[in-house]
């Protein structure tokens, strides 16, 4: 645990040693952090197949902004854009008792592909697929919103890691192993999974709403699209899965990399991706896992 | 077994080290560093770092600003919005750019216009086409006006085909009628708008109006509704898409011929990209086309860019070069590093470029900041794809080249 | 005339769309896996289609055997670089390995598009087709090359079938997709089976990309739609069945023309969708899947 407080430290202490530059790119990643933490819970440990982080945390971000484009303040968009984002997750939540695997895997993706299509069909409401800008940012000052940013990361990381070494946790995992047994032990695995969603849907809802008016903007490119969702699950993935700490890891490291390579120029996807796949091959426990092991046989 | 897990640990320490670093980079104080972002992997993208490049050479070799050398500073954003953001806040932070142009997407350039006023640094906009840019900036001048749409707006664009229209076939055939046919995006929606409004002026029905998803496979049925309203023409925008649409047409051998907007037909690969089936379009933004010469400086710039990178310019080129001489005499019109000098200078920005005579539009007029369309301004060039060549027909050009459409289609002659 | 129409176009569309499943489908039925690299893998097999044919001035008939060729390497890197060190991994435990070759193909396909983007640049570029010219069938024009790749998607699924169900070699295949551990107790060598099967699919997907990118055109952004739309057909049919897929694939092709004709193209993707949750709500194992 006091691993996790040195790393606080650390990032506590980049708006003294970092530029602008910096706090925008790791403002960024708490955000994405969040995402892929909440991804975990849901289905690091649910052993599913989720492409759909990109619903909730679109369903928020868009939300969000439509409201703030019709004049409502930012705490209320906020507000509005959480409710939007459980609506959602409980619409998920609903196929996920039924289906397992990759039928549930296609519901998640089907829903994404919906919402695309969505946005852009009721263009005049959502800017349709280049996106709405928004009139309210929480500020123009870099360390403001790093600051944000990063309480919104932590907070969501606590509550998050409590909760999966709690009852919710543990029943999770026995679910995604052995449902029938779980269930005969007298288990609510229903009741567990709807809160996992729900709890799961809260924060990415939240983060997303919260990255608009960071950006100033919210686009299909930036909170909607498959490839975001992809991104959320190689990060987890890289990281660590079922160790919630290990998304948020995952993340940073991924974020980082692609920025400190960006004068490489135009194969830095393809490095990083290329990177990030052999880190999967040889080291399937993630970052965490390997920093884990190192700690251990030091 | 330990070797693996020393090797795997050591690549991943690095990962992280490499990942966890910020470099520091001692900025050159004698250069004026100013940013680019671009789609390196897009062909319309490289244009614009290519473009850029020529223009900064240009520059430099007349003598920089002042005795100070320009340098570019070139990012790829992969068509990516939330990766141009952090490209831009890059070039402010750690680079010192001075003003940054870029990205021909307009999800792209929206979102970094609030990053342009966050960061005091003017960014113009290289071939994004949305009215919105320009409207958002009108809309609220005070809290907008580092941002400038260095390109035609959609209803500009539209505008221009009708004038192409007009002269290049209402003078030989007889054009009752038309089906709009655009793909179902953004910039299209002011575009459809206002081909609606100038084909009435030019007494052109609109038979229809055919907008399609952006991933659409069959476009069969499309054709088929087109044909059916027994229009004399696609009056067309496309820019996603291209290569789906033209290709299909032609194997289907739809009668009606596609005028308009066509962005992927323009590049110089087209003919070999759809394996001839391009031929008989007609698109504006035809700069690079065989006997373009809106300005004295467009043709030597062909040149020398096909010189220099093997290939004709991609139209985002020919903005983007534009673009650093504007900002360059921005720079040195202002001659301080003060934002709000610059963004003044920027504003009162007049000189022949490659696509015309750069001006902006100014807070009061409708599209403020972006370029001014019109006789005498920046013009639209439109070229039809013959014999796997992209010749030049409207305005007319010196060697006065006429259309020339493939046997499938038919056009009643006036 | 407008129902001849759409019976036409449904049928084309809808047989394209069953190829570029049938290789997806394939390769879970008989190995268990869903290869996410599968729009990459098509992407590659049409450029290489295209470059032969254009650059190297060979012609539309040389195209068709290198974009095979192209899918079938594609096929078996991805098997012997991604999914093979994955499965024989010890250090996973087996439930985790689905989602880890989910996310390393997904990682391979990304890489693969990077690569074709690097190379040619992310426009799309469609193969010559192979017979030009069009039919007329009353008011009605059809382009040959349409015709022509809806006879040979037929003959391709026609020879899998041949293949599967009557040849010994096919045999096997089916014994694995169904109990491999049966197989290997008796005698069968589980590695050549997958070996052959990553070859089938490379060649199916192969076929499908070439024959795609001559109707539609294929560039490195598409990598990742054709995946999905895959994926939506082979699970709406039901996991590893063909049959399902393609009546499936003929399923959605319908839908997507149909109302493309009658209702608004806009919007020609979401009918789709919307049967697909449907379906799925009431039976959750596909059209023809079984639990």
């Amino acid at each position: 645990m006091w691993k996790l407080l040195a790393v606080f430290l650390l990032l506590a202490m980049v708006p003294w040693l970092g530029s602008a530059y910096l706090l925008g790119t790791l403002t960024v990643a708490c955000y994405f952090a969040v995402f892929a933490m909440s991804w975990d819970l849901l289905f690091g440990f649910a052993n599913e197949v989720n492409f759909g982080p990109t619903f909730l945390i679109g369903a928020g971000a868009y939300t969000a902004g439509m409201l703030n484009w019709a004049g409502i303040s930012i705490a209320g968009s906020l507000f509005g854009g959480v409710a939007a984002a459980e609506v959602c997750g409980l619409a998920l939540a609903v196929p996920a008792l039924r289906l397992t695997g990759p039928y549930f895997g296609l519901v998640t993706l089907a829903s994404v592909l919906l919402l695309q299509q969505a946005v852009i069909i009721f263009a005049p409401f959502t800017g349709g697929e280049i996106g709405l800008t928004v009139r309210d940012v929480f500020s123009a000052d870099p360390e403001t919103n790093y600051w944000i940013s990063l309480g919104v990361c932590v907070l969501t990381g606590v509550v998050l890691l409590l909760l999966s070494r709690s009852s919710v946790g543990l029943i999770l995992q026995a679910s995604s192993q052995d449902r029938l047994a779980a269930a005969a032990l007298g288990f609510n695995v229903a009741k567990h999974k709807i809160a996992a969603f729900s709890i799961s849907a809260l924060f990415s809802g939240l983060a997303g709403a919260m990255l608009v008016f960071y950006m100033g903007a919210a686009s299909i490119g930036t909170v909607i699209d498959i490839s975001i969702g992809v991104q959320i699950i190689i990060s987890a993935v890289l990281g660590g899965r079922r160790t919630i700490f290990g998304a948020a890891l995952g993340t940073l490291a991924l974020i980082l990399a692609g920025e400190a390579l960006r004068p490489v120029g135009e194969i830095r996807t393809f490095l990083v991706s290329g990177a990030a796949l052999v880190a999967i091959l040889f080291f399937p426990d993630g970052l965490v896992g390997q920093a884990s092991r190192l700690w251990r046989t030091r | 077994m330990a070797c693996r897990s020393f090797l795997g640990s050591f690549a991943l320490v690095s990962l992280l080290l490499v990942g966890g670093g910020s470099p520091l980079r001692a900025a050159d104080p004698q250069t004026i560093k100013i940013g680019v972002i671009a789609e390196e992997s897009a062909l319309p993208g490289t244009g614009i770092s290519k473009g850029a490049q020529i223009a900064a050479d240009e520059i430099n070799a007349a003598g920089g600003i002042a005795g100070r050398k320009i340098e570019l500073v070139i990012y790829d954003d992969h068509s990516q919005a939330a990766d141009a953001v952090r490209a831009f806040q890059r070039l402010v932070n750690e680079d010192k750019a001075v003003g940054v142009i870029g990205s021909y997407i307009s999800e792209v350039a929206l979102a970094l216009q609030p990053w342009a006023q966050r960061t005091k640094t003017p960014y113009i906009s290289t071939g994004a086409a949305s009215n919105e840019i320009s409207r958002i900036i009108h809309g609220d001048y005070a809290h907008n006006r580092f941002t400038f749409q260095g390109w035609l707006t959609s209803s500009a664009l539209a505008d221009s085909v009708c004038d192409a229209i007009k002269g290049l076939l209402m003078q030989k055939y007889a054009i009752k009628s038309a089906v709009i046919f655009s793909e179902d995006a953004a910039w299209t929606t002011p575009l459809d708008a206002e081909y609606a409004n100038c084909l009435a002026g030019l007494g052109i029905g609109v038979a229809g109006h055919i907008r399609f998803a952006e991933d659409t496979a069959d476009y069969s049925p499309l054709f088929s509704q087109a044909e059916d309203k027994k229009a004399d023409l696609l009056v067309v925008g496309l820019s996603h898409t291209g290569i789906q649409p033209i290709v299909q047409w032609a194997q289907q051998q739809v009668p009606l011929p596609m005028v308009g907007i066509l962005s992927q037909s323009t590049n110089g690969t087209f003919w070999k990209d759809t394996n001839g089936a391009t031929d008989g379009i007609v698109s504006g933004m035809g700069f690079s086309a065989d006997g373009v010469a809106l300005t004295p400086e467009t043709q030597p710039f062909v040149k020398e860019y096909t010189r220099r990178f093997g290939a004709p310019p991609p139209y985002s080129a020919f903005p983007a070069h534009d673009s650093i001489h504007a900002l360059a005499r921005a720079i040195a019109k202002a001659g301080t590093a003060d934002p709000d000098k610059l963004a003044d200078a920027l504003e009162q920005t007049d000189f022949v470029g490659t696509v015309g005579r750069i001006q902006y539009y100014s807070a009061d007029e409708q599209f403020t900041h972006a370029l001014k369309y019109g006789p005498g301004l920046v013009q639209n060039p439109f070229m039809q794809w013959q014999k796997a060549h992209q010749v030049a027909v409207w305005p007319r050009a010196a060697t006065g080249a006429e259309a020339a459409f493939p046997a499938f289609i038919h056009l009643a002659p006036r | 005339m407008t129902a001849l129409r759409i019976l036409i176009d449904s049928l084309a569309i809808g047989s394209l769309y069953a190829l570029g499943a049938v290789g997806f489908t394939l390769m879970f039925g008989v190995c268990g896996i869903l290869n996410l690299a599968h729009g990459a893998t098509m992407v590659v097999a049409a450029m290489t289609a295209w470059m032969v044919a254009g650059r190297l001035g060979l012609g539309g008939v040389a195209s068709l055997p290198a974009g095979l060729a192209a899918g079938v390497i594609t096929a078996l890197a991805t098997y012997r670089l991604v999914v093979r060190p994955i499965q024989q991994s010890r250090a996973l435990p087996e439930a985790e390995k689905e989602i880890f070759i989910l996310t390393a193909t997904l990682l391979w396909g990304i890489l693969l598009r990077e690569a074709v983007a690097y190379l040619f640049s992310d426009s799309p570029v469609s193969t010559p087709a192979l017979i030009p010219g069009i039919v007329r069938l009353g008011r009605i024009r059809l382009p040959i090359d349409k015709l022509l790749d809806s006879f040979i998607c037929w003959g391709a699924i026609a020879a899998l079938w041949l293949l599967v169900n009557r040849t010994k070699m096919g045999q096997t295949l089916l014994g694995a997709a169904a109990n491999p551990r049966a197989m290997t107790l008796l005698g069968h060598d589980l590695a050549r089976v997958y070996r052959l099967t990553w070859i089938l699919y490379g060649l199916l997907t192969g076929l499908a990309g070439v024959l795609l990118a001559g109707i539609l055109g294929a560039g490195s952004a598409q990598s990742g739609q054709l995946t999905a739309s895959a994926f939506t057909i082979v699970v709406l049919g039901g996991l590893g069945n063909v049959y399902g897929s393609l009546i499936a694939a003929y399923a959605v092709g319908t839908l997507e023309t149909t109302t493309a004709y009658l209702l608004s193209p806009q919007i020609r993707s979401i009918p789709a969708l919307l049967l697909l949750v449907l379906i799925l709500y009431f039976r959750p194992q596909g059209l023809l899947g079984r639990r």
